[in-house]
């Protein structure tokens, strides 16, 4: 399904969808974070500091609360969360490609039941890249692209006045439907419009990862290069690559207790990241990756080989977050080119 | 204005003559025009370095884990390692010799002084850039220059300059084995703890908002305590991350530990966490304002060190990083001291 | 399986040993699910335990599948929730959700000579083989016990004494874990051919004991061990055990040595 809408009726369609919870891009204390949707929603943002990933998979998730009165049993309650229909408008196509990503991740081998409870409800509206969003973009070198619709439900792409709505899933089309008297049909006229901009946006110079096809196997012969902890000298092992990046998932399950008598509390998921030094920690005292070069391998490997042995895609986005949030300068690109470059 | 050949100069004769094992300063980076911590051994590695206003890490974080490094190879170098310090990277070094974290000739302090200016807030400089990313900058008296696709562009330096750089009292390392550059501590740019100030202006009531909706925002990806040279415990009191188990560790030892705060990142977690770590840096925070410069979510976290720093300063008369023979705030006490309650 | 993997099911401690006295003392758990559904496991698996208020780990499930009533966890006191697990008496009720993970291919090892070698509590997770091998002691050809520790205490002494006359049992005088020591004891009594090795204990262990076994005329593919990395969620998501492609919590944590060597040496 593919229309036209004015931007002026933007803020009418996001009236039409008001039976569902709207978030879209807004700048709050200088950070740009998916909020929900004030009257006025501009989609004329750079990209949010943290991507969308968090509506399916929030930094922290309780899985269920127990209450054990010593010596019987406990009663434990589970809390599967329970939230309404969420349209995301503005995801940009790097962040958009993440979602089947973090699918894979969720129902590879078996489903995660409070993944999965979110997941369902999220709808993601794109919005093309015309510039990319950021000096650290990369999309186009790890097999996407700034007009990419994969992962999302409707692409938005800017032509001046209006946007051209392209629906890529039912659920994109329920979203188009609901606003049906907004949208007007596109025409061949609208689609050439269509076609330049995406065309002089795919041309725009961005930051690259060189021969991705090859880095699998460049990463796996490089495991043992020095190269690693060199890289890694600055790192000051803090948690923003991971935090920030659209596809990492490793998290953390810790019991938080409220009472002691009975025995109250919480299970809880957090984010957790293979950058902090006890991440793999064994209660011996033994850990496998024991500096910073091993962690580094480890988030880069998994990225760029592991992901891709796995899921024959590679896992990195190409958003560039990382590099732009590292506080020490650590650049995924670089560090790939680096690495292959010295595989040979 | 430090010309930066003397810079490199510097690190190249300290390492031919093997006076120094290693040098830690800055060098270009990959992404923009940041510039980057470079860590180089060997002479001809000198020409890398660079000194501009994108120098904004303070490097004595890497001292400190120089000296992690080597404690735990049971190493003890007999060169000490050189670092590029400015004057507020000085101060920590000041901190941390005072704290015994390591000896005087262990490092060599090559001090850069701030002169006029100072380093770059990216921030600021986005605000101004639409998201054109600029490729070069230096400051060229009141001004600041950067260039970007779209050609040379001036602002007025201030607009740009990190509010830390702004409320500098000492922009020039005092402590050093070599320094370059002018003096210029006189300089007014702005008050001394004028954010600080500002902020204090507004009601309780506007301030506890402000806390809660800024610390709410905390990942908790700890980048604030991880790049800050204060925050070097072994294991630190919020979390576990650094906590260093062994073979010999008990059972006990690891089940008793307390957890101070838990790992979810909820409002009232992350202000514990915000809080400890700043009583932690009272009488210890030099203002470098990396905490809050590499803050992801932009939390204001010079604002709470600042506090505690005008606390010292007013009450007590404390500047930290002032003296290396000097009393520390918190582990010294006189007769004269304000308050009842440790009499 | 129940739906929500992250929910444990309820389960009895219905009887506690004792097995080796000291700072890191080992006692074995007899463990009853509440609602008797429970789940059928294969040798090699583990599960998630949990002490709600201290947390989960992740342990092998020491009894045989042909074990019905009840799950045998034998567990070193080490850690957080293992302590806690230490301080437990007969009647409370635990966590517990699984079966996690691959296991050995015993079917496929019907008819072959069966050589284990167990040291301090990494005798566990071979225990439900050498249990189950024992059962259908027909099924396969010598079986040789090798068990090695540090302490002078032995686990599951009792049992492993049981053994002898079916088994060849050696309990004592075998430190493998010792780098260049050659396989002693082993030399004589094992020999490679038409055999299996199965080795569990501390990583320096393991890792001597298979070149031992490789110096012996074993195959990569005759020796398998166990991995046992962090874990957390069991379910191969939360990313702790990762070890290259692997989750080892799915993968694993049962691999023969020439599955482990394409590994990258993260473990």
């Amino acid at each position: 399904m593919e229309k036209i809408l004015h931007k002026e009726r933007l803020d009418d369609w996001i009236a039409a969808l008001s039976d569902r919870e709207i978030l879209s891009p807004a700048l709050e204390d200088g950070v740009w974070a998916f909020r929900p949707a004030g009257a006025a929603v501009r989609l004329d943002y750079p990209n949010t500091t943290q991507p969308p990933k968090g509506l399916a998979f929030p930094q922290r998730e309780v899985f269920f609360s127990f209450e054990q009165v010593k010596g019987e049993a406990p009663l434990l309650r589970q809390t599967l969360p329970q939230v309404a229909q969420r349209v995301v408008f503005g995801v940009r196509p790097c962040d958009g490609r993440a979602v089947p990503r973090m699918d894979k991740v969720f129902s590879d081998h078996v489903e995660d039941p409070y993944y999965w409870a979110r997941r369902k409800q999220v709808a993601y509206v794109g919005l093309a890249c015309q510039q990319p969003p950021s000096s650290n973009c990369f999309c186009q070198s790890v097999g996407g692209s700034p007009v990419s619709s994969d992962g999302l439900d409707v692409l938005l792409t800017d032509l001046g006045e209006r946007y051209f709505a392209a629906a890529v899933s039912e659920t994109g089309k329920a979203l188009m439907m609901a606003g049906e008297s907004l949208f007007e049909a596109a025409t061949d006229a609208d689609r050439a419009q269509l076609q330049g901009a995406h065309a002089a946006a795919l041309a725009r110079p961005q930051r690259a990862v060189r021969d991705p096809d090859a880095l699998p196997s460049k990463l796996k012969a490089s495991f043992d290069s020095p190269l690693w902890e060199e890289l890694a000298r600055a790192c000051i092992g803090c948690g923003i690559c991971t935090f920030l990046c659209p596809t990492c998932h490793c998290f953390d399950i810790n019991d938080e207790v409220t009472g002691a008598a009975p025995l109250k509390g919480k299970r809880v998921r957090t984010w957790d990241t293979c950058q902090f030094p006890d991440f793999t920690m064994h209660t011996s005292g033994h850990n496998p990756r024991e500096n910073s070069g091993a962690r580094l391998r480890q988030r880069v490997s998994h990225k760029f080989q592991y992901f891709h042995e796995n899921f024959a895609m590679h896992q990195c986005t190409g958003c560039g977050r990382c590099v732009t949030g590292c506080p020490v300068g650590i650049d995924i690109v670089s560090v790939v080119n680096k690495v292959a470059e010295h595989a040979g | 204005m430090i010309n930066l050949q003397d810079i490199r100069d510097t690190a190249r004769d300290l390492l031919a003559s093997g006076e120094v094992r290693a040098v830690i300063g800055f060098r270009s980076g990959s992404r923009g025009m940041a510039a980057e911590p470079a860590f180089i051994t060997r002479p001809e590695e000198a020409d890398e370095l660079v000194w501009d206003p994108t120098c904004f890490h303070n490097l004595a974080l890497y001292l400190v884990e120089d000296r992690k490094f080597q404690a735990h190879a049971r190493a003890n170098p007999a060169a000490p390692i050189a670092v590029v310090a400015k004057g507020c990277d000085a101060r920590a070094i000041v901190v941390l010799l005072q704290e015994h974290y390591f000896k005087r000739d262990q490092v060599y302090i090559i001090g850069v002084s701030c002169e006029g200016s100072g380093v770059l807030d990216e921030r600021k400089l986005a605000g101004h850039l639409n998201g054109f990313p600029a490729t070069s900058a230096a400051f060229d008296g009141d001004d600041f220059v950067f260039v970007t696709a779209q050609g040379e562009q001036r602002l007025p330096a201030r607009e740009v300059m990190a509010e830390r750089c702004l409320e500098c009292r000492e922009p020039y390392p005092r402590e050093h084995n070599v320094v370059l550059g002018e003096n210029r501590s006189g300089r007014e740019l702005a008050l001394p703890f004028a954010a600080l100030t500002r902020f204090e202006a507004q009601s309780p009531a506007e301030r506890w908002e402000f806390w809660q909706r800024h610390f709410e925002r905390c990942i908790r990806c700890y980048a604030c305590r991880s790049v800050c040279p204060m925050c070097f415990c072994d294991e630190c009191v919020v979390d576990s991350i650094t906590y260093p188990v062994t073979a010999e560790t008990t059972a006990e030892e690891k089940a008793n530990r307390v957890r101070w705060i838990e790992r979810s990142a909820t409002r009232s977690e992350n202000i514990t966490y915000h809080m400890t770590r700043a009583m932690h840096l009272a009488g210890r925070c030099v203002d470098c304002g990396e905490c809050e410069r590499v803050c992801p979510v932009n939390i204001p976290l010079r604002l709470l060190n600042n506090k505690m720093e005008r606390e010292a300063r007013e009450r007590f008369g404390y500047e930290p990083g002032a003296s290396i023979g000097g009393p520390s705030l918190v582990a010294s006490f006189r007769d004269d001291d304000p308050g009842q309650f440790i009499r | 399986m129940q739906d929500n993997v992250y929910l444990p099911q309820l389960a009895r401690v219905v009887r506690i040993a004792d097995e080796v006295a000291g700072e890191r003392a080992i006692k074995t758990y007899h463990v009853e699910p509440l609602d008797s559904a429970g789940f059928e496991h294969a040798c090699g698996q583990c599960a998630m335990l949990s002490i709600f208020g201290r947390g989960e780990m992740m342990i092998s499930i020491a009894s045989s599948p042909l074990v019905k009533e009840y799950k045998q966890f034998t567990i070193m006191r080490t850690g957080r929730v293992s302590l806690a697990f230490h301080e437990l008496a007969v009647g409370d009720v635990v966590g517990m959700r699984g079966p996690y993970g691959n296991s050995f291919p015993i079917e496929a090892w019907r008819g072959k000579n069966l050589v284990f070698i167990g040291g301090g509590v990494g005798l566990a997770p071979i225990w439900p083989l050498i249990t189950t091998a024992m059962a259908q002691r027909g099924d396969f050809g010598d079986i040789g016990v090798f068990y090695s520790t540090r302490s002078s205490s032995i686990m599951y002494r009792a049992e492993l004494e049981a053994l002898r006359g079916q088994a060849d049992v050696h309990l004592e005088g075998w430190r493998t874990h010792q780098a260049g020591v050659a396989a002693g004891t082993a030399e004589q009594t094992v020999t490679a051919e038409n055999s299996v090795a199965v080795v569990c204990g501390p990583p320096a262990m393991i890792k001597s004991v298979i070149q031992n076994l490789c110096q012996l005329g074993f195959a990569d593919e005759q020796i398998f061990t166990t991995l046992e990395n962090k874990m957390k969620c069991g379910v191969g998501k939360c990313g702790r055990c990762n070890v290259g492609k692997d989750y080892v919590c799915v993968k694993g944590p049962v691999y023969s040595w020439a599955e482990l060597k394409k590994l990258p040496q993260e473990y």
